[in-house]
């Protein structure tokens, strides 16, 4: 085998043998609980392809979509947001706040403005590091984890405080009012009825599915082949090199990041507009750590993320069958995810590693291979 | 008085975490998976204290702290993996890992049975002085340790050989290398370290805090600790200090009828410093100049 022939044979081998120990990891944990791992492992694949599974398993992908998308997005140029977690959950109180707030509007206009104030709370939760970063030289690894935190206690006081549901007032529920109806995304029954796939009645699958893989393809042409794509990848190649060339290295770390963050505002809107229809203090928290798991898996790749997410479904979607039906705790399936994501880091290092010395070789022996524009 | 006995009380873990980041980000790697050690800390800090009193609760979050921080230190600085990534992974295995061995050992999947803590020491003369009877009695001895660790850990790093090595690593592990140090041992006690500090931190709030162990007890004091450590400038006295000062935020936002202000921006105040301390708003922050970077010794 060639070297290249290896190194292309070891990159796409990597993150399935990462998949393999975290399998293996859960496996021993099965077994040392005394149950048979391969039967649990055949019960939620069994589990998973019932019809009810398929649609929550892309319900579940949605959110993770974005949250991935907006990770790599910030990953792709070295800069680390760790804050989609604050991001997506300003960016989903705003996009709340338009959505009970207006009332009266058609939705042609109302959902995308609903859709907007996510976009732009999710923005504004992401301008406060990076321009920290740009300008005072803060890391945003900190400033992100921070903001997360502030995050969390200004939208339970926005909630507790300030927009409380005043019907619900002498209940313990503290929600927001609901939604109005022209602010609520459309399911995706009536699309797919017409391809011929009956989704279960009580599925909340809904159209931000396809249009959180739309944007990954679109991310990913962007990428390859526009002018702003070439510079994304230059930079994320060596900013000192980047910055050498013209490429006006801070303006693409600002709009890379705030990208990030207005794809993170997207990430609550899957449970916002397509299923609970108002934020309460049980809003799902986490969604935008698991997208940092999505991206890491994905190699920060756009189409990786569409695969690595609906991996997480499948996953998250199997724990709760197993759970259930073979009392194998669920956590199980959350310590085979850590145990992945742990090796596959490991495994790409070790394949960038190869990579390195490879380039190497081939610059030590003259006219070994042809130099590609990297090589140089 | 209730109230600085309080926030002495609140104080600790952050402290004892705090210090743990210091010696590992002194050594040059960041650790942001402290809050999953906590929380590992709190389990099993719990778990030693039911099945053999508190001693040994305190020993079971610290050997805990020490093999989660072994995996940051193999993951990082063996493997070279970048340090955000691997705290990442690691909150987020500490998370399950915990559920699960609740629900294992515990049969519920959030909170332990009650467990006994330490008997309270307390200060003779002063505890009979009714005004100051608040904090000169029912003393944790925990929280003397944690006193005595700030004081220890100073001197580590001002008058020991280890320490003094440690920094260096920290700040130039090229030139340390060069000088015949071991870059990777000198870092991997620093996170070692950390490991045991981020436990120990967990068994308080379980043993001598809650008096049992619950999911999500540790309300993001890992990363509290990481903010106080920046604030503290990296150094063992001003993280006392730092820790202290977010110490009775917290104690404050418990007391919210007296205040007045809505609990919740207290509780965001040790976050938004901390932002302010990173961004030089307050005062020039100078991390030790190789945190966060892998060291790859040369081969050949």
């Amino acid at each position: 085998m060639s070297p290249r022939v290896r190194l292309t044979v070891l990159q796409a081998a990597a993150p399935l043998v990462a998949l393999l120990l975290g399998v293996v990891v859960a496996a021993a944990i099965m077994l040392a609980l005394g149950h048979d791992p391969v039967a649990t492992f055949a019960l939620m694949a069994s589990f998973n392809l019932r019809p009810a599974s398929l649609a929550s398993i892309a319900f579940k992908a949605t959110p993770l979509i974005f949250a991935g998308l907006a990770a790599a997005m910030a990953f792709r140029v070295n800069l680390w947001n760790i804050g989609v977690e604050g991001q997506y959950y300003i960016g989903a109180f705003a996009a709340a706040m338009v959505g009970f707030g207006l009332r009266g509007l058609p939705a042609v206009i109302h959902l995308p403005l609903t859709i907007l104030a996510g976009v732009a709370g999710g923005v504004l939760w992401a301008l406060p590091p990076i321009l920290l970063r740009l300008r005072r030289g803060a890391h945003e690894v900190i400033t992100t984890i921070m903001m997360n935190y502030i995050a969390l206690a200004l939208v339970h006081y926005l909630l507790a405080d300030v927009f409380r549901d005043p019907a619900q007032a002498g209940t313990p529920r503290i929600r927001t009012p609901l939604l109005a109806a022209s602010a609520r995304m459309p399911g995706l029954h009536d699309a797919l009825a017409l391809a011929g796939i009956e989704l279960p009645g009580h599925s909340a699958l809904n159209w931000l599915l396809p249009v959180g893989i739309l944007l990954c393809v679109a991310l990913a042409l962007l990428l390859s082949t526009t002018r702003a794509g070439y510079e994304v990848r230059a930079v994320a190649h060596g900013a000192g090199a980047a910055e050498a060339a013209g490429i006006p290295l801070d303006r693409v770390h600002l709009m890379m990041f705030a990208g990030s963050g207005a794809l993170a505002g997207l990430v609550g809107l899957n449970d916002l507009l397509g299923f609970f229809g108002y934020f309460d203090v049980d809003f799902p928290k986490g969604l935008g750590f698991l997208g940092i798991s999505v991206a890491l898996l994905a190699k920060n790749h756009p189409v990786g993320i569409i695969f690595a997410a609906l991996l997480f479904g499948y996953l998250d979607r199997g724990a709760e069958g197993i759970q259930v039906f073979s009392r194998v705790p669920r956590e199980v399936i959350t310590i085979l995810q850590a145990v992945t994501i742990l090796a596959i880091v490991v495994a790409y290092e070790g394949v960038s590693r190869y990579l390195r010395a490879l380039r190497t070789r081939e610059a030590a022996v003259p006219g070994a291979a042809t130099p590609g524009p990297e090589a140089a | 008085m209730e109230l600085v006995a309080s926030a002495i009380r609140l104080t600790v873990p952050i402290l004892l975490a705090s210090l743990g980041a210091v010696f590992s980000e002194r050594g040059g790697v960041v650790n942001i998976g402290l809050e999953g050690i906590m929380i590992v800390g709190t389990f099993f800090g719990a778990l030693g204290a039911l099945k053999y009193g508190p001693a040994a609760g305190v020993a079971m979050a610290a050997a805990a702290g020490l093999a989660l921080a072994l995996l940051h230190a193999v993951v990082t600085i063996t493997f070279h993996v970048d340090q955000i990534i691997s705290g990442v992974a690691l909150n987020m295995l500490a998370g399950g890992l915990t559920r699960f061995l609740s629900i294992l050992l515990f049969g519920m999947a959030t909170q332990s049975p009650g467990v006994p803590g330490f008997a309270p020491l307390s200060v003779p003369l002063l505890r009979d002085v009714p005004f100051l009877r608040p904090v000169a009695s029912g003393i944790s001895p925990l929280v003397v340790l944690a006193a005595l660790a700030v004081v220890a850990a100073h001197l580590i790093l001002t008058r020991t050989v280890f320490g003094l090595r440690l920094r260096a690593v920290g700040e130039n592990p090229h030139a340390a290398d060069t000088l015949g140090l071991n870059v990777y041992v000198l870092r991997y006690s620093g996170v070692l370290l950390s490991g045991v500090f981020a436990g120990v931190a967990g068994s308080y709030l379980a043993i001598e805090q809650g008096r049992h162990y619950f999911e999500g007890m540790t309300q993001g004091r890992g990363f509290i600790a990481l903010a106080a450590l920046i604030f503290g400038n990296w150094w063992p006295v001003g993280a006392a200090a730092a820790s202290a000062l977010f110490g009775f935020f917290d104690a404050l936002s418990l007391r919210v009828v007296v205040t007045g202000v809505p609990y919740q921006f207290i509780t965001a105040l040790p976050y938004a410093v901390s932002i302010l301390v990173l961004a030089g708003v307050v005062r020039r922050a100078r991390p030790p100049a190789a945190a966060g970077r892998p060291y790859v010794k040369e081969e050949g």
